[in-house]
């Protein structure tokens, strides 16, 4: 590896930081990493990583199946915090498909491309929402009934996502958009499988997994079901959401707080 | 220097080592592994127990005689070994098999031999790579060649590596291209005759590709075709000023070779940068083309360009298969390729006509073809910097998963998609051994929302004869085999047959991961056996004792 020597700094820094203990990856990260976290250099950051990181990435940095390589807009698996980050990109991680950036590119490009990879996850910090995160919490429990579909923290019904670390991988805008337009976007998992079994009977619930040759549905008393296609007369998908959409029911002001609310849910809360 | 002896003997007397009798050699019986000719290669159909190069054979069909599994018998498939490579990565190789003994490379660019009846090791060769590669999509290698005794391996620092194939020890190496520019090597090299014919990756690292020809016994270089002209070429006028530098058009998967014409045939990849074609105006030969070269200097004899002045990255890197068929009343020696810009074209291999083109996957880009094949484009489909809605996807209607073909059925097998992207274009300039794309594709909707299938055409009319709907896709090679079978798998991690006929569901496994790779079949000991890699697993299935 190579380091530029404005950054050398920086090696014993990250050692204090990660071997030591005396300083955490926080306090190390903030120091190092606060040099290059301005507008500019996030903009600079982005034309990094679109020659860089995009292809396997994707332009959106929402990941690709094809290669394999995750989504960065939401929680990172492998980094947490900007010194990880700065050092999966540096050093890559071994013995998967994620390679070192070039040697030959500096330090400050590398923390542009940290600062770039962060912004893409909204900061609830930096966020001032029209809504009150407690009285959404209210309507959650209350007139949304959000519980009987949902479980926060191991409390809830199944029939919909997990919430409790919603506030990661949904902004603001999202999760209106989701209470509001529930069928735009809908992800695969959430569509409607509609089994048609030999007999003529009926078993209808919603899409865990479906592959070429199978599908497994959990229906509405949170039955398990697993069909083997060539072995049922049809099946139908119905590419509609099961949850309601709360625009004519609930105000402006109960919609805005529950996207506070659900904003908040994250792993720290 | 004796062994050396005994293998030009060989080569120059051409002898059937194994074709003198029908025994498959083993490790038991008799010592496994004998020499492989270039005879025996130019014959591989005719040993169905061997799988003697990454297609098959010469004519990269994939298809092959052997039927002791077979429309009737195989939902009989059992497992019969597996092998974990050690690497976590993405298999994508296609193992050789010889006289018992099986190779198959690794990630990154490793390859181990085998038992071909067991699936345990006789030796393994580690490459040493360095740690800056230049690597646009994964760690991958697809798999080596072979003649005499020795195997001919891609490597991701962009060498050509010669193994001996009784030990794993290197013969030699030779470095190919300055993998510090962005280029590298994935795919098997080809033989022929007495040259390794070998391809280049790094289409997104402006590169400027070409297709090589390597003496076997020292590394030599023996000759070099550019894939895109220089400025002794009046093709070079196809590039706009001085473009062509850093127009990619890299050759990163196998190509085919004809023994009777003596022409090999590549594909060739995107221009560069992929999205952004204002900088390089003009056509871009020979990008996204197929080239036919002497298998003797490696002059052009002909081309045929698929996609003039690409803008979606839809690389003409797909396999050429080879035969001769029954075309509007006559028979024809053509070439078929269902392209990545999701049309299927049969074109005459002694010359490069255009016989056939139709798309076999969605597509919004064209009108059609004209009368010579070229596109017919729409407006508003190039990208721009707000994103314009094309079909088929980044990735294409196919991609570099190897098609079959049946001599039996005279169908064509291909993995199809009728996925679509938003295109964007920026502006980017060129530095050496950066990504030089200038732009990129960002998915619409799920993969589950498009279809995906495998096709089976008519190479005479580029008619639809049948499909097998794949949920949510594939993104794996097919084999095809006298048993009525078609050989396939799919990201959602099965490997399965078809009927080669119908394409009827015949059997399936689920093998727990993404298949990638495409399947190969071969036969120890009088028994059939079919492998696949998925994962990082090498599956193995054969009938029920």
């Amino acid at each position: 590896m190579r380091w530029k020597p404005r950054f050398r700094w920086a090696v014993p820094l990250l050692l204090a930081g990660l071997v030591v203990g005396l300083w955490t990856e926080d306090a190390a990260a903030q120091d190092a990493g606060n040099l290059y976290d301005t507008g500019v250099d996030r903009r600079m950051g982005e034309g990094h990583f679109q020659r860089r990181c995009s292809r396997c990435h994707g332009q959106d940095a929402k990941g690709n199946d094809e290669t394999g390589a995750p989504d960065l807009t939401g929680r990172l698996s492998n980094a947490n915090t900007r010194v990880g980050i700065f050092r999966i990109i540096r050093d890559g991680i071994a013995g998967t498909a994620m390679l070192p950036i070039s040697d030959e590119t500096p330090d400050p490009n590398v923390w542009q491309l940290v600062t770039y990879i962060e912004s893409l996850r909204t900061d609830p910090a930096n966020i001032n929402l029209p809504g009150s995160a407690s009285s959404g919490r209210q309507v959650y429990d209350g007139k949304g009934e959000c519980a009987s579909c949902h479980m926060v923290n191991g409390t809830g019904g199944r029939p919909g996502p997990d919430l409790s670390r919603v506030g990661e991988r949904r902004d603001p805008d999202e999760l209106k958009t989701d209470l509001t337009d529930p069928d735009k976007d809908l992800a695969p998992r959430w569509w409607t499988m509609r089994v048609t079994r030999q007999d003529g009977s009926v078993v209808q619930g919603l899409r865990m997994n479906e592959d070429t040759f199978t599908l497994r549905i959990i229906d509405d008393d949170d039955n398990l079901w697993s069909f083997v296609k060539k072995d049922i007369r049809s099946y139908d998908r119905i590419q509609d959401s099961t949850m309601p959409n709360y625009g004519p029911t609930l105000s402006a002001s109960d919609i805005d707080d529950l996207v506070a609310y659900l904003f908040s849910l994250r792993k720290e809360s | 220097m004796k062994r050396l002896a005994i293998l030009v003997l060989v080569l120059a007397s051409g002898t059937l080592v194994l074709g003198q009798d029908d025994t498959p050699r083993t490790g038991s019986s008799t010592p496994a592994f004998s020499p492989v000719t270039w005879d025996r290669l130019v014959n591989a159909a005719d040993e169905p127990e061997n799988w003697l190069m990454y297609s098959g054979t010469l004519d990269s069909q994939r298809f092959s005689r052997l039927d002791q599994i077979n429309a009737g018998n195989v939902d009989d498939l059992e497992l019969k070994w597996a092998y974990q490579i050690p690497q976590i990565d993405r298999a994508e190789t296609v193992p050789l098999v010889v006289d018992g003994i099986m190779f198959v490379t690794e990630a990154p660019s490793n390859v181990v031999a085998l038992d071909a009846a067991t699936g345990r090791q006789y030796w393994r060769y580690n490459h040493e790579l360095p740690d800056d590669l230049r690597l646009c999509c994964g760690r991958n290698n697809r798999g080596v060649a072979i003649l005499g005794e020795t195997l001919y391996m891609s490597t991701l620092d962009a060498q050509l590596a010669a193994i001996d194939a009784r030990t794993g020890n290197l013969r030699w190496v030779t470095q190919v291209a300055p993998y510090q520019s962005g280029y590298s090597k994935t795919a098997a090299p080809l033989i022929v005759k007495d040259r390794v014919v070998t391809g280049i990756a790094g289409g997104e690292y402006g590169i400027r590709g070409f297709v090589d020809a390597y003496n076997p016994e020292t590394g030599a270089l023996d000759w070099r075709t550019d894939t895109i002209p220089g400025p002794d070429n009046p093709d070079v006028k196809t590039w706009a000023g001085e473009s062509w530098r850093t127009g990619g058009s890299a050759s990163w998967i196998t190509g085919a070779y004809d023994p009777d014409l003596d022409l090999v045939y590549w594909g060739t990849g995107n221009p560069g940068p992929d999205w952004n074609g204002d900088v390089r105006l003009g056509d871009n030969l020979y990008s996204d083309s197929v080239l036919a070269l002497d298998g003797t200097s490696g002059n052009m004899d002909w081309y045929f360009q698929f996609t003039p002045h690409d803008v979606h990255d839809w690389d003409a890197i797909q396999v050429p298969i080879l035969a001769d068929i029954e075309h509007e009343g006559t028979t024809r020696k053509v070439m078929m390729f269902a392209n990545r810009n999701a049309f299927y074209y049969t074109l005459d291999r002694e010359t490069g006509e255009f016989l056939v083109g139709k798309p076999y996957a969605k597509q919004t880009w064209a009108e059609g073809l004209d009368e010579n094949g070229r596109p017919i484009r729409l407006p508003d489909t190039f990208p721009t910097e707000e994103g314009v809605v094309v079909s088929p996807s980044v990735g294409g209607g196919t991609n570099w998963w190897s098609p079959a073909y049946s001599p039996q059925t005279g169908l064509f097998y291909v993995n199809a998609y009728d996925g679509e992207d938003r295109y964007f274009k920026r502006d980017e300039d060129y530095l050496e051994g950066e990504n030089f794309m200038g732009g990129g594709g960002v998915r619409v909707g799920p993969s589950e929302t498009y279809q995906s299938a495998i096709r089976a055409i008519d190479p005479a009319t580029g008619d639809r004869k049948w499909e097998f709907p794949i949920q949510p896709r594939s993104t794996a090679g097919i084999t095809t085999t006298a048993g009525n079978l078609v050989f396939s798998g799919s990201v959602d991690g099965y490997f399965f047959a078809l009927n080669a006929e119908t394409g009827e569901e015949l059997w399936h496994m689920s093998v727990g991961q993404r298949v990638h790779a495409a399947p190969m079949t071969y036969a120890v000991d009088g028994k059939q056996y079919v492998t696949i890699a998925a994962g990082n697993v090498i599956f193995t299935f054969g009938l029920r004792d």
